[in-house]
């Protein structure tokens, strides 16, 4: 993926850039916002990620510039302003995403992914596939092999969240935000609870196991490897 | 260009007075104006009519006796009042004087003011109408206009000492009210400097009038109390972190040295590492509570408040943390009325409700059971949290929701001693009022909101969520509350 970073802090910006060109991604960096504006006007980049603070055009007005003048590649703030005021903000003003410093890497290569796959239009689909699972978006249903599986309201929405982002590692924090809505860190074992249940109910007793945790991530739906 | 004047000339205050002065001064002039116009008008009408009755009574004598008979009646009079009040004067067809005691006048009929000299005096003003008689003589009767001179110029007399009063009244009470406006207006800048110098607890002394001096300083001083507070809670921050930071950060210290010391292999470096962020993430996670408690202290954007559906979000957060209760085997009972509408940030009342879940998960023991439950009264939306572990003895109660205090029994359970804390900030923000209170055994936590939203909302069918399996709806423990909560609870199964 082609990434612009903007980031004034050195230290950090190469972090990040050099973590995520560990991960395969292109990353181009620029340390103020009237850079940052340019650059992002002129080049064909898939993600930026946008510091808050920085200096000249700061973070939210650029990203507010930007969208202003129609140009809708996705965005992932990065701040070390942790209010709920500054996040409902930040994506108020056209950022797609969200991450506090200091974040786990693996957290933020996992918004990264997620921001990539996120489609160019809204085009609205109506089913996911993954090998023989399948979720028809606007019955709400679950087949695998043609086998209805009942779901729970909160294990369908954990699902589906899960296959749209197929072939990726989706973190727990990104499962609470998006699957119940918490954007704390709860200090509860619901996610794994979640996994573990869906997992009973998607895997068991097939071959092949789609819902794998990845390590010291997340977790990640995917075929065999 | 422009000339210092004396600071209370400068007062509003004082120009407002002079104005009045000014107002009160034109319309006494007015009134005198009118007084002085409606005397002299009552007083010359009198006259006319004394005159006239004089003239009337003489035609009749003339009509009855001719001139020799109106001539005598006129020589009469005066010899009777040679000085007056009442004058005469009758000259024939030619205009002399026939007899008199007013000097001879030729200008012809009509009312006429006269001063008449005197011998033995100034001259006399006399009000005078003179008429042409039937044979061409002239007759004229006139009276001692006097009074009326008198009058008017008692009327002037009057004004003029009266208007002094007034100005100097005027100016007077415009420099008292000034200097007495001044006074309370410099008592509330000499405040404002103190408070500029450092010395953040003065106050704008209040009279107790209720007027709207005390009003401004009533406003002000609560002005100052709620910066104050917020002062007071950033400084508090700062003293948090250097006292309760200071513990972690030396343990993570201690670990990072112990590794440089001791590990040997890369598994070892691995594992210290490890060790290493799971504290750091410990020390981050406490800094982030005590900014977040800061910053909803020193006022969060209320104006961001949405409406928040409570009953979905207790029944979130009660899903969230019902797996760490199945863990501990407790039993979690749950009564939510569908649709509890109230105001509020959504993500901070889940923070606040999982706190407080936590606190009842975390520190019950096992197989305890722990119930949540709502009513709505007219008046306001309680949720109350129920356990039945060790409770919080009622000395402590109030200590609970300081930053870092942590009950001596539950040091050993993990936790920062911020849950309740953030939970009280919020609550505070929310206008929702908390109550501890004993559940015997264990704690009831008690939170009402107290600002609803006016609206009819449809009709309220309970929700009974029942989270554990085996456990019926019906086992919601209603029996083991206060008998308030109780009826209560009751009241709004009803609804």
């Amino acid at each position: 993926m082609k990434i612009l970073l903007i980031e004034d802090d050195g230290e950090n910006a190469d972090y990040v850039a050099s973590g995520l060109r560990e991960e395969g991604h292109l990353v181009a960096q620029v340390a103020s916002g009237a850079e940052g504006f340019i650059c992002a006007m002129g080049n064909g980049f898939d993600l930026l990620i946008v510091d808050r603070m920085i200096p000249g055009l700061d973070g939210l007005n650029l990203v507010k510039s930007l969208r202003a003048a129609g140009h809708h590649t996705p965005v992932l703030f990065l701040t070390a302003l942790d209010g709920v005021e500054d996040r409902v903000s930040g994506l108020n003003a056209g950022g797609d995403d969200y991450l506090v410093k200091p974040f786990a890497f693996s957290e933020l290569v996992a918004r990264v992914a997620a921001l990539g796959r996120r489609p160019r239009t809204t085009a609205a689909e109506t089913r996911l596939h993954l090998l023989d699972l399948e979720i028809d978006l606007l019955s709400r249903t679950v087949r695998r092999r043609g086998q209805l599986i009942e779901l729970q309201p909160r294990e369908y929405r954990l699902l589906e969240y899960l296959m749209r982002h197929a072939g990726h590692v989706v973190t727990r924090t990104m499962l609470l935000e998006h699957v119940w809505d918490i954007h704390f860190d709860p200090r509860s074992n619901v996610v794994e609870t979640h996994i573990s249940r869906l997992r009973s109910k998607v895997d068991k007793g097939f071959e092949v196991e789609l819902i794998h945790t990845v390590r010291g991530a997340g977790y990640c739906v995917r075929g065999p490897a | 260009m422009s000339v210092a004047l004396p600071r209370i000339l400068r007062t509003s205050s004082f120009r407002l007075t002079l104005l009045y002065a000014g107002l009160f001064g034109a319309s006494a002039l007015i009134l005198l104006e009118v007084v002085y116009w409606a005397t002299g008008f009552y007083m010359s009408s009198s006259l006319d009519a004394a005159v006239d009755s004089d003239i009337a009574e003489l035609e009749d004598s003339l009509r009855d006796g001719g001139t020799e008979a109106l001539t005598a009646e006129v020589k009469e009079r005066v010899r009777q009042m040679p000085h007056g009040p009442v004058y005469y004067l009758l000259q024939d067809s030619n205009g002399e004087t026939i007899v008199g005691n007013l000097p001879p006048f030729h200008g012809g009929e009509g009312r006429v003011d006269l001063k008449v000299p005197r011998s033995d005096g100034p001259s006399v003003p006399v009000h005078a109408h003179g008429i042409t008689l039937t044979e061409r003589e002239y007759l004229m009767v006139g009276v001692d206009a006097l009074p009326r001179r008198e009058m008017r110029k008692l009327i002037l007399r009057v004004f003029e000492s009266s208007s002094a009063i007034t100005l100097v009244l005027a100016l007077a009470g415009g420099a008292l009210m000034s200097d007495g406006l001044l006074r309370r207006i410099e008592t509330i800048s000499r405040t404002a400097r103190d408070i500029m110098a450092g010395d953040f607890s003065r106050r704008i002394p209040i009279r107790g009038t209720g007027d709207e001096f005390d009003h401004l300083a009533a406003s002000l001083n609560a002005m100052l109390e709620r910066n104050e507070a917020a002062m007071g809670s950033v400084r508090q921050v700062s003293d948090d972190i250097a006292h309760d930071l200071r513990t972690p950060m030396t343990r993570l210290r201690q670990r990072l040295e112990l590794a440089q010391r001791r590990a040997r292999s890369l598994e070892e470096w691995r594992r210290a590492a490890e060790g290493c962020i799971s504290d750091m993430d410990a020390i981050l996670e406490t800094f982030g509570a005590l900014l977040r408690i800061a910053q909803i202290e020193s006022g969060m954007p209320v104006h961001r408040f949405a409406k928040v559906d409570l009953s979905e979000l207790l029944c979130t957060v009660i899903e969230v943390y019902q797996p760490m209760a199945e863990a501990k085997e407790q039993r979690f009972t749950a009564d939510i009325a569908s649709r509890l509408m109230v105001w509020g940030d959504r993500e901070l009342l889940a923070q606040m409700f999982a706190n407080i879940i936590e606190n009842a998960v975390k520190h019950s023991p096992a197989g305890a059971s722990i119930g949540l439950m709502t009513n709505r009264s007219p008046s306001a939306i309680a949720v109350t949290v129920i356990d039945s572990g060790p409770g919080i003895p009622v000395a402590y109660r109030k200590h609970v929701f300081q930053r870092f205090y942590r009950l001596e029994s539950s040091r050993s359970t993990p936790g920062s001693g911020l849950g309740l804390s953030l939970v009280e900030a919020i609550a505070a923000l929310h206008q929702v009022s908390i109550e501890l209170a004993d559940n015997s055994p264990g704690l009831r936590v008690r939170l009402r909101f107290l600002r609803l939203i006016n609206e009819s909302l449809p009709e309220i069918a309970s929700v009974k969520g029942n989270w554990i399996s085996g456990a019926r709806p019906t086992q919601i423990a209603m029996a083991r509350l206060g008998d308030d909560a109780a009826t209560e609870g009751s009241a709004s199964r009803r609804n």
